[in-house]
């Protein structure tokens, strides 16, 4: 009965998606947006993309104000979000490209300069004339990218990247958007629920949960002040003096095979090795700690700034 | 009778679900509910304005030509309520989720046929019966051809389901539900009329080949006293006959889909 | 002007990408004007018949008509824009420096012509099949002005469809619903697309020529038939005319209260 009853008066709630969210960012940086699912990382994007309209605050972006999408401001920015592609599915992606051309206005030129560095980089040349709809998520990925990036946007927004990837074509994004940046010094901002995305990519986080910044500075200042453990697991192969891995690190969960453990992170290779060694070991896996758990020793810890 | 039974409560129970369903959308479901009334009430409206100025089509007068046109609406209508599901059907057999009905102790065909009857159409079938019954007392049609007129309704009902397991055996051969349902809603159209106004090759086709004509116009007909007892009989056994072939075809569709590798 | 002239192409492709799609809705068309076809063959028995001012052979050119015109003024690609809304897809063109209002009408361009050269097609190999008595008009003043009220009638149908599909920015879930109302119900009748309005007496008629709907189909088909001309012909196009910038009008009232609704969300 209750099911229909919620049927009949659904519950409306009012969702303060941000508040009070600040920053600047200067040219070239690239920006890593990392929180859990729902923390507001991108309708941060979409605001700054245009898509949304603050209902209080003010947004600039390239000295434009988004939500007015001028020509010359879309000219120069680029969304490249990860479920939802721009490419025409029933279509090769170069018909997309050559649409994009026209619709940035990419003189012949540059266009041809653009598409065949990027094709290259991306490696991507045999797929350019098969149907997008046959290709694998991350091949589509890939010319998604291209797409987004042929009129040489000077600020690049990107909404999980990764997602649906493997793990080879996870780094291989990473890669490549390090290398962006580097070489056409354009603005990434980069969200993500994953915390590997950040690792070795963003020098500056901005860390959101439920609509507020809790942490906005040098990633490895974010990893030495909140995040100092790295997780152990490992699965045992017979059943032994267990107790004995409590010298090695704080045991998080121990229910035979499967043991978890947290050890300092300057000494987890060798924690590692040392288990190896003294323990009849099936599988053992080094892991970063759930960024659930960093935003909430963060939120403990109070704000940064 | 304990399986008639059993699966009475099942199709009551699925039917609920169906309903709770449309009411989380009662919005665009109203609309769509507004959408089907202001269509029949215009077809109405185009017949009578049609017939006040021409007086006779193919013969048949004012409520003559209605009792086609609402016997056609009353068996479109009381198919659509009962086989709701099959418009449902292709995201079912594309998704793969098809298999996990065949995987259930109830009958693949009776889930996918009847699984949601349209709570709409709940709405829609009592006038329509009424209105039915309304223009047909005005035409007098005695109790002999009365009784003729429900049997065949009946049987255009059975030729209904026919058409809907068929339309639901090729969905799993071919994945394409969709065309399939459009060209069966494209043929039972062309019976709003009465079928006497298609001339030549198309009307055999209709009445005979792609029984849409015995299935719609004959019991219009038959009240009208157009269509003896053996004609009767002889419609009834197509219509039975139809449901057989549909059933084989069923079966012969299922084992197709389970030898295929997905 | 390029980038839609582009998407025009490109359009124009997709459409043969959906091949089986598209000669489905050819081939329910023409059983459409099939069915009309004998509908008043039947009431126009006798040729010498005269009933609602038609005769067999304006009737029939009626019915003709209806197929190419619906192929130009009714047929639309911009019914998918209620889908692209829903999914979130539109998120792609908001962030580009294109009109989504213009790339709606370069791509339903592409699909009124395919949907021309078939129905072209169609009325040449149905007309062999039947053979009916066909009324060509000859007049120049008057096909100038049926290419005229045709163009209205492509422009008004456009922005009431793009009108309709807004809705999804409100209703995500239940476009379609208002998409089915409006065009599979109400333009379908009221447009004379299946009968001719005059079978409706003149007072009824009347008011439905205060809507947009009319002009769609029925109005630019009396014009060829040499039924409406001079005065009515101007008060005609006027009203249509009228109607097109009520509707542009609530386009841009409606999307601007869309985007800023809209959350950029999709399943």
């Amino acid at each position: 009965m209750g099911s229909v009853k919620s049927v009949f008066s659904p519950k409306k709630k009012t969702i303060h998606a941000l508040r009070g969210i600040s920053f600047t960012i200067q040219p070239g940086e690239l920006v890593g947006f990392i929180g859990p699912n729902g923390a507001g990382k991108t309708t941060t994007l979409k605001t700054l993309s245009g898509l949304l309209y603050p209902t209080s605050g003010f947004v600039q972006v390239l000295e434009y104000d988004p939500w007015e999408k001028r020509r010359e401001f879309l000219k120069q920015i680029s969304l490249v979000m990860g479920q939802k592609n721009q490419l025409w599915w029933d279509l090769p992606a170069i018909e997309t490209f050559e649409l994009n051309r026209e619709i940035y206005e990419i003189p012949k030129r540059d266009y041809e300069k653009n598409l065949e560095e990027l094709v290259d980089l991306l490696e991507v040349g045999s797929l350019l004339t098969i149907q997008v709809r046959r290709l694998s998520l991350g091949q589509r990925m890939r010319l998604e990218l291209v797409a987004a990036l042929l009129h040489k946007p000077r600020v690049l927004f990107l909404d999980e990247p990764t997602i649906g990837l493997d793990l080879i074509g996870q780094q291989k994004m990473r890669d490549f958007i390090y290398e962006y940046n580097k070489k056409n010094q354009a603005t990434v901002l980069l969200s993500s629920h994953n915390m590997d995305n950040l690792v070795n990519l963003a020098r500056r986080v901005i860390v959101i949960d439920d609509g507020r910044i809790l942490f906005d500075g040098i990633f490895g200042e974010l990893v030495e002040r909140f995040a100092k453990e790295k997780v152990i697991k490992l699965f045992l192969a017979q059943e032994g003096d267990i107790k004995k891995i409590e010298t090695i690190g704080t045991v998080k969960k121990l229910a035979f095979p499967e043991v978890i453990l947290s050890v300092p992170r300057s000494t987890a290779a060798v924690a590692a090795a040392e288990i190896l060694q003294n323990f009849p070991v099936n599988d053992l896996t080094i892991e970063e700690i759930p960024i659930e758990e960093v935003i909430r020793r963060v939120f403990k810890g109070g704000l940064a700034r | 009778m304990k399986t008639v039974f059993r699966y009475s409560k099942i199709w009551w129970l699925m039917s609920k679900n169906a309903f709770l369903a449309v009411l989380t959308q009662r919005v665009g479901f109203g609309i769509f509910l507004l959408g089907k009334l202001l269509r029949f009430i215009f077809f109405f409206g185009f017949i009578f304005f049609l017939l006040k100025g021409t007086n006779r089509l193919a013969g048949y007068d004012l409520n003559q030509t209605l009792l086609f046109f609402l016997t056609f609406s009353l068996i479109d209508t009381l198919s659509q309520f009962f086989f709701r599901e099959v418009y449902r059907f292709r995201p079912q057999v594309i998704s793969g989720n098809f298999d996990l009905v065949l995987v259930k102790p109830v009958n693949a065909l009776f889930r996918s046929l009847m699984g949601g009857a349209d709570i709409i159409d709940l709405v829609t079938i009592p006038p329509l019966i009424f209105a039915v019954a309304y223009i047909g007392s005005l035409l007098h049609p005695g109790i002999l051809h009365a009784t003729y007129y429900i049997l065949l309704v009946f049987n255009g009902l059975i030729l209904a389901t026919a058409f809907h397991i068929a339309v639901l055996a090729l969905g799993i051969i071919t994945l394409e539900v969709d065309y399939t349902i459009m060209v069966y809603r494209d043929l039972t159209n062309f019976t709003r009329f009465p079928i006497d106004i298609y001339k030549g090759p198309a009307k055999g086709i209709l009445t005979f080949l792609i029984p849409v004509g015995v299935m719609m116009a004959f019991p219009a007909k038959a009240a009208l006293g157009l269509i003896s007892f053996s004609g009767v009989v002889w419609s009834v056994a197509l219509g039975v006959f139809a449901l057989f072939l549909a059933l084989r075809f069923w079966n012969f569709a299922l084992k197709k889909y389970a030898s295929a590798s997905s | 002007m390029n980038k839609y002239w582009q998407i025009f192409k490109i359009s124009f492709a997709q459409e043969f990408a959906y091949r089986l799609n598209f000669i489905m809705w050819r081939v329910r068309n023409i059983m459409q004007i099939i069915l009309v076809y004998f509908l008043w063959s039947s009431v126009f028995a006798d040729p010498s018949r005269q009933v609602f001012g038609y005769n067999r052979e304006k009737i029939l050119t009626y019915v003709f008509g209806i197929l190419v015109l619906r192929a130009i003024v009714l047929s639309a690609r911009v019914v998918d824009m209620a889908g692209e809304i829903a999914n979130g897809e539109i998120t792609n063109y908001l962030v580009k420096p294109i009109s989504y209002f213009k790339y709606w009408a370069s791509r339903d361009a592409a699909s009124k012509l395919l949907n021309l050269s078939f129905a072209a097609v169609e009325v040449i190999v149905l007309y062999f099949i039947f053979r009916p008595q066909i009324f060509i008009q000859t007049d120049f003043l008057i096909l100038v002005s049926t290419a005229l009220s045709v163009g209205f009638a492509v422009v008004l149908f456009f922005c009431l469809l793009f009108l309709v599909n807004l809705v999804t920015f409100w209703m995500p879930e239940n476009g379609w619903a208002a998409q089915f109302l409006f065009i599979a119900i109400i333009t379908e009748f009221a447009s004379g697309g299946v009968f001719p309005l005059d079978i409706f007496p003149a007072a009824f008629q009347k008011a439905l020529y205060c809507l947009p709907f009319p002009y769609l189909l029925f109005f630019p088909l009396q014009v060829y038939l040499g039924k409406i001309g001079g005065l009515t012909l101007v008060g005609g196009l006027g009203m249509a005319g009228v109607w097109i910038l009520i509707l542009i009008l609530a386009v841009k009232v409606v999307w601007l209260k869309g985007i800023k609704n809209y959350s950029a969300e999709g399943r």
